[in-house]
């Protein structure tokens, strides 16, 4: 081959290595079906718009890969998915870049959920299932019936972590949805709910670590009673599962997205957090999962069925009897709380 | 030594050591590398700062105790089923004949090379409330209930007996395969029935391969995390469980690395007392062979 042909063959090559300039941004989401979704009905659509080439990562713990990342200074992702109280634990912890507040409009969302670290965009609830099979037409109807073992025999299955559970577990002693966070706030009030959970401890069979085994739980009927996210139990009705749940006295949580600091294409994921949560690709997510949008003007104007509201936490006839989560008190109180409820669990 | 001799031999170890190398570079970037980087994490605390607030923490907390009693028991609980199961099989074997010995050998290597993560979901499909085990029992009417079989320390205990099994049984059956047979035929002779046998000259001579077995199922069980975590529903919580529970729920570096340089320390005794173990035994074993 001659000289100026090899020449030729390799500026070929390296200009197709090289594809016509884009801008890239690297989204890492929880994967699943969860990520899925959110890939069709959120950022694919938002990238296509904005002609940003963006590529998905996918870590069961959002968190943990964060802190990763930050602290070892070689950050890789430019969006990251966190749950509310990680988002706000993250910010507390320098993890996060501010959000821009003339990118993202950071006041779309109600005021007990708004950040100025990671956007709400969804939210689920953690709520009671029951197989039909075992309890009927009967279930129990509130989380005190829940703790009823005399009168609701049967195997519980709760996740193996303190958050939305000692809410549920205040709940169940009678405490209003709206004095649940003035009650834990006080001294007695954290070892209340621990005590609350120490007594149905023994009608336990699984303490579960994965929404993915909470299902199977509820699905394979190793549990009757499973105190679950509402993602995770429509799921295994809509399957066929002789399951049923109900948002009565849930926990309402929200999930966010975030720019880890030192992000490579920090104002691009700015831009790409705000088109992938316009109002119509969060309620477009409703279509392949079941967890509601944050921002009010998602509810408006028809964009989601009817029949599916039914099926959203925060679907106004859904919240009434539900506590919201509160991410401040988790970010002062959660280490505590995590802790008093491994010692109950080692006890 | 004559002086050139001596030098070749030098030049021959310096030459054989030089061949170790690649491995020692290996094992120091792959292994000790790492363990001095959780050496230093452990005196980090979250601000930043060296302090021996992390060993306070970790040491002074009634979980990290009750974690280690639970990787006991798991330890030892599954080495005292392994020598119950193990020890015939392996006297099985070594005393069967070649053929339907390499016939036996193929079954309980054959876990041995499936995944573990396979295996131990495969158990909670067998072992479940609605499960296999449990359909037969109920079904035949040995069992009006279901037994509570997974998601439990029973349940963690069958997965991890079914993994080390095969690895306990191995050395265990090389050393029963090396007694020589006519040991037995002698003690016979002597008129000593089988278990007499088995207990003054099989054991005996077998103790290496027993010990080295027990060892390598000791050491290999104070680290499962998987069985305990998909198996054990949440209530069976080894030091394992912990350090992950101190990293995701906690994201406490320091403390976990606390954690994982204790189970270090717990695997490095438990080396040394077996080692030690070893180590008497054979010099118990010369002086019987030679009394």
């Amino acid at each position: 081959m001659s000289f100026k042909l090899r020449i030729s063959v390799a500026v070929i090559a390296v200009s197709a290595a090289l594809p016509v300039y884009a801008q890239s941004v690297t989204i890492t989401t929880a994967g699943g079906d969860y990520g899925k979704a959110m890939q069709e009905a959120m950022w694919a659509p938002a990238a296509k718009e904005l002609g940003y080439d963006v590529r998905e990562e996918t870590q069961s713990d959002g968190f943990a890969a964060l802190k990763m990342q930050v602290t070892s200074g070689a950050v890789t992702t430019d969006i990251i998915h966190l749950g509310s109280p990680e988002g706000a634990q993250a910010a507390a912890q320098s993890l996060l870049e501010p959000l821009d507040g003339n990118i993202i409009d950071l006041n779309a969302v109600p005021a007990g959920a708004r950040s100025d670290y990671c956007y709400p965009f969804d939210s689920y609830g953690t709520v009671m299932s029951w197989n039909t099979k075992t309890y009927g037409t009967n279930p129990p109807k509130t989380w005190a019936e829940f703790w009823d073992v005399g009168k609701f025999p049967g195997r519980r299955a709760l996740r193996s972590n303190a958050q939305d559970l000692i809410e549920i577990a205040l709940l169940s002693d009678g405490v209003a949805p709206a004095d649940v966070y003035s009650v834990l706030s006080t001294p007695e009030g954290l070892q209340r709910a621990i005590k609350r959970l120490e007594a149905i401890k023994p009608s336990v069979a699984v303490w579960w670590t994965s929404g993915a085994q909470s299902a199977q739980l509820l699905k394979d009927a190793e549990a009757d009673l499973v105190v679950t996210w509402n993602g995770r139990a429509q799921t295994v009705k809509a399957d066929g599962g002789m399951v049923d749940y109900s948002f009565k006295g849930s926990v309402i949580g929200t999930d966010c997205l975030a720019v880890p600091k030192g992000a490579p294409n920090k104002e691009a994921a700015m831009k790409l957090i705000a088109a992938m949560t316009q109002p119509a690709r969060v309620a477009k997510l409703t279509d392949f999962i079941a967890y509601g949008p944050v921002n009010p003007a998602a509810y408006k104007a028809g964009l989601i069925p009817d029949e599916r509201l039914k099926t959203l936490a925060t679907a106004p006839e859904n919240a009434g009897t539900s506590v919201f989560s509160n991410p401040d008190w988790w970010l002062k109180n959660g280490e505590a709380a995590q802790k008093a409820f491994d010692e109950m669990m080692s006890r | 030594m004559d002086p050139a001799l001596a030098a070749d031999a030098r030049r021959e170890r310096r030459f054989f050591l030089s061949l170790s190398l690649p491995a020692l570079v290996i094992v120091g970037s792959a292994a000790i590398l790492p363990i001095l980087w959780i050496v230093r994490q452990s005196f980090l605390t979250t601000a930043g700062e060296y302090s021996v607030g992390n060993y306070e923490k970790v040491l002074s907390s009634g979980l990290t105790w009750s974690a280690l009693l639970t990787t006991l028991e798991l330890s030892i609980g599954t080495l005292a089923v392994c020598m119950l199961l193990g020890l015939p099989l392996a006297l099985a074997l070594a005393s069967a004949r070649p053929r339907v010995a390499n016939l036996l050998m193929a079954f309980i290597m054959l876990p041995l090379w499936t995944s573990i993560l396979v295996r131990t979901y495969g158990w909670l499909v067998l072992l479940r409330r609605d499960g296999l085990v449990n359909a037969v029992l109920t079904g035949s009417g040995l069992t009006t209930e279901p037994l509570p079989l997974v998601y439990n320390f029973t349940g963690t205990l069958i997965g991890m007996v079914h993994y080390m099994l095969p690895l306990f049984v191995l050395p265990v059956y090389a050393a029963m395969r090396d007694i020589d047979p006519n040991l037995t035929r002698a003690a016979a002779s002597m008129g000593a029935g089988l278990g007499l046998a088995i207990r003054t000259v099989i054991l005996p001579l077998s103790a290496g391969g027993i010990v080295s077995g027990s060892m390598i199922v000791f050491i290999y069980t104070l680290g499962f995390f998987i069985t305990p975590a998909v198996l054990g529903g949440g209530k069976v919580n080894p030091i394992s469980i912990r350090i992950e529970r101190t990293l995701s729920t906690f994201q406490d570096w320091g403390a976990a690395s606390v954690l994982g340089l204790l189970l270090l320390v717990l695997l490095a005794l438990v080396g040394v007392t077996f080692w030690a173990a070893r180590l008497l035994l054979t010099q118990n074993k010369l002086g019987v062979a030679h009394a």
